[in-house]
């Protein structure tokens, strides 16, 4: 559903991504793990439409996204959970929700706040709380629940693993896993690779804006260079 | 019945100073620049008013084209220059925007738009009569101020609060990149607030020039420094704020020179209660922090 070929992007005058291709397919979770530094959140920065790549091609379902503006791209069926959420801080959880579904009408933002409240029961009880007042873990969850308010074909996750207390790490990473089921393909890329290779069925390992690696999780955990890089050993 | 009196009298300059803010402000939260040249608008909104007064002699009607033509003018100047701004430093539309504001003046001034002189407005009540009771009373002029400030600051209010296009907004007020991200395509939105900014401040400069009954190319001057004190005194990119600070430079204003006289010229008490707050409470009456 995917394919990213060549991708090459600026950062000011410093290339940080030089020539990754990828593919994410049909219902599929795949994960682009990789140290600090490494290129991940360039990757999905670009994929959303707010860096302009100088070189490579993106096509979502055979058709190219660079000339398209993020908000097109969300139309064409991408969802972005960015890092650290950035959610709209002084809004409520509900707004939230509702602007997740900007392009939507206002009787399927209903059925879709019902679809996200049964992902996160918690968001339910909070709905008129203020985003910024929410936790840690439960910002995290409205940042995964505004994405699936457009009912995206596709959901990039950017760090979502990022200051989670561990046992949250692995609820948002078990609802994550059942994205497919809600007919939700994902790209997630994370630092985190040990949470991470449980849930995917495909990785990429980008290095220094290289993807150096690609394969079913069971071959990278065997793989000695992942394990002592990425897995503590 | 004084006091009362004055803050009716207070009450009317505060709409004046909202209408006028309130636009400044809304452009303020999503784009984060100070338009001063949104007193051009004013201007060129009492300016079309005058004018299709002048011809058709209908007040109403005269307000709704001069606040649909200030709308589109706010539009095009969004376009033409800050559209192309957005990435940059925000010295630069504010510089942008300085420029713009002594073009227009200058540009208003000639022979074949306004001129240097000054025009009569004379649309009186437009129709409305003045209310008298034994505490207080509003001229017919001063109804008119009254009610259609208060009818727009109910559209405006329902467009903030209950409209999709309200909410795109709020959002990109918080995070324009983001924004974008959940399908929001900023250009309209952002054209959308520049249109109903721009036309309260147009209506703001009909309501001014009626009450005075003279409209000429220099009357944005002052406004256009008042409305940004207001915003900075209400916290900046805060619609209620605005409303509040509007009130109470108005309530000052009003007051010291009806208790102590004109000790110091009256305008520049604005600039006083602008030192005072960001010496003491720097974020505004209810700016974000």
């Amino acid at each position: 559903m995917l394919t990213v070929e060549n991708l090459h992007v600026r950062y000011g005058q410093i290339e940080v991504l030089h020539g990754v291709s990828l593919q994410v397919g049909e219902s599929e979770v795949v994960a682009v793990l990789g140290a600090n530094g490494a290129g991940k959140s360039t990757l999905i920065k670009t994929l959303i439409g707010w860096l302009k790549p100088v070189q490579g091609e993106c096509k979502l379902n055979h058709e190219p996204l660079d000339p398209l503006p993020a908000w097109e791209r969300v139309k064409r069926g991408l969802a972005i959970v960015p890092e650290s959420g950035r959610l709209f801080r002084d809004l409520s959880v509900e707004d939230n929700l509702r602007l997740g579904a900007y392009l939507h009408r206002d009787e399927d933002i209903r059925k879709r706040m019902e679809v996200v409240f049964n992902l996160f029961p918690a968001l339910a009880e909070r709905k008129k709380q203020i985003a910024k007042t929410l936790s840690g873990g439960e910002q995290q969850m409205l940042a995964i629940g505004r994405a699936m308010m457009s009912n995206p074909r596709l959901l990039l996750i950017d760090e979502v693993s990022m200051g989670l207390m561990p046992i949250l790490v692995k609820r948002v990473f078990k609802v994550i896993e059942e994205l497919p089921q809600h007919g939700v393909s994902v790209l997630l890329v994370e630092q985190n690779a040990f949470e991470a290779l449980k849930i995917v069925h495909r990785a990429y390992v980008l290095e220094n804006g290289h993807i150096v690696l690609e394969g079913k999780p069971q071959e990278l955990t065997d793989n000695p260079l992942v394990k002592a890089a990425y897995l503590g050993g | 019945m004084l006091l009362l009196q004055n803050l009716s009298n207070a009450l009317i300059l505060a709409c004046t100073y909202i209408l006028m803010a309130a636009g400044l402000t809304m452009v303020y939260g999503v784009l984060k620049v100070l338009h001063i040249a949104h007193a051009s608008v004013y201007t060129v909104g009492a300016f079309v008013g005058v004018l299709v007064f002048s011809w058709l002699g209908n007040f109403w009607l005269a307000l709704a084209i001069a606040m649909l033509v200030s709308g589109i003018f706010g539009v095009l100047i969004y376009r033409s220059t800050y559209f192309y701004l957005l990435n940059a430093p925000r010295t630069v539309p504010l510089i942008a925007s300085v420029g713009m504001f002594v073009m227009f003046t200058d540009l208003l001034q000639k022979p074949f738009l306004m001129g240097a002189y000054q025009r009569a407005f004379p649309a009186g009540g437009a129709g409305l009569s003045a209310i008298k009771t034994a505490l207080f009373s509003f001229t017919a002029k001063q109804v008119l101020i009254l009610l259609v400030t208060l009818i727009l600051l109910v559209l405006v209010y329902i467009i903030l609060t209950r409209t999709k296009l309200g909410l795109s907004w709020q959002a990109a007020s918080m995070d324009r990149e983001m924004a974008s991200a959940v399908g929001i395509n900023l250009n309209r939105s952002i054209a959308a607030n520049f249109f109903l900014g721009s036309a309260l401040a147009g209506a703001a400069g009909v309501l001014v020039g009626v009450y005075n009954n003279s409209v000429f190319a220099t009357m944005g001057d002052l406004p256009s420094y008042k409305a940004f004190i207001i915003i900075v005194l209400g916290g900046m990119g805060s619609l209620p704020g605005a409303i509040l600070a509007s009130l109470i430079l108005a309530i000052v204003e009003n007051f010291l020179v009806a208790s102590v006289g004109y000790v110091l010229p009256r305008d520049s008490i604005a600039f006083l209660v602008l030192i005072l707050m960001l010496m003491f409470r720097p974020n505004g009456l209810l700016g974000r922090e």
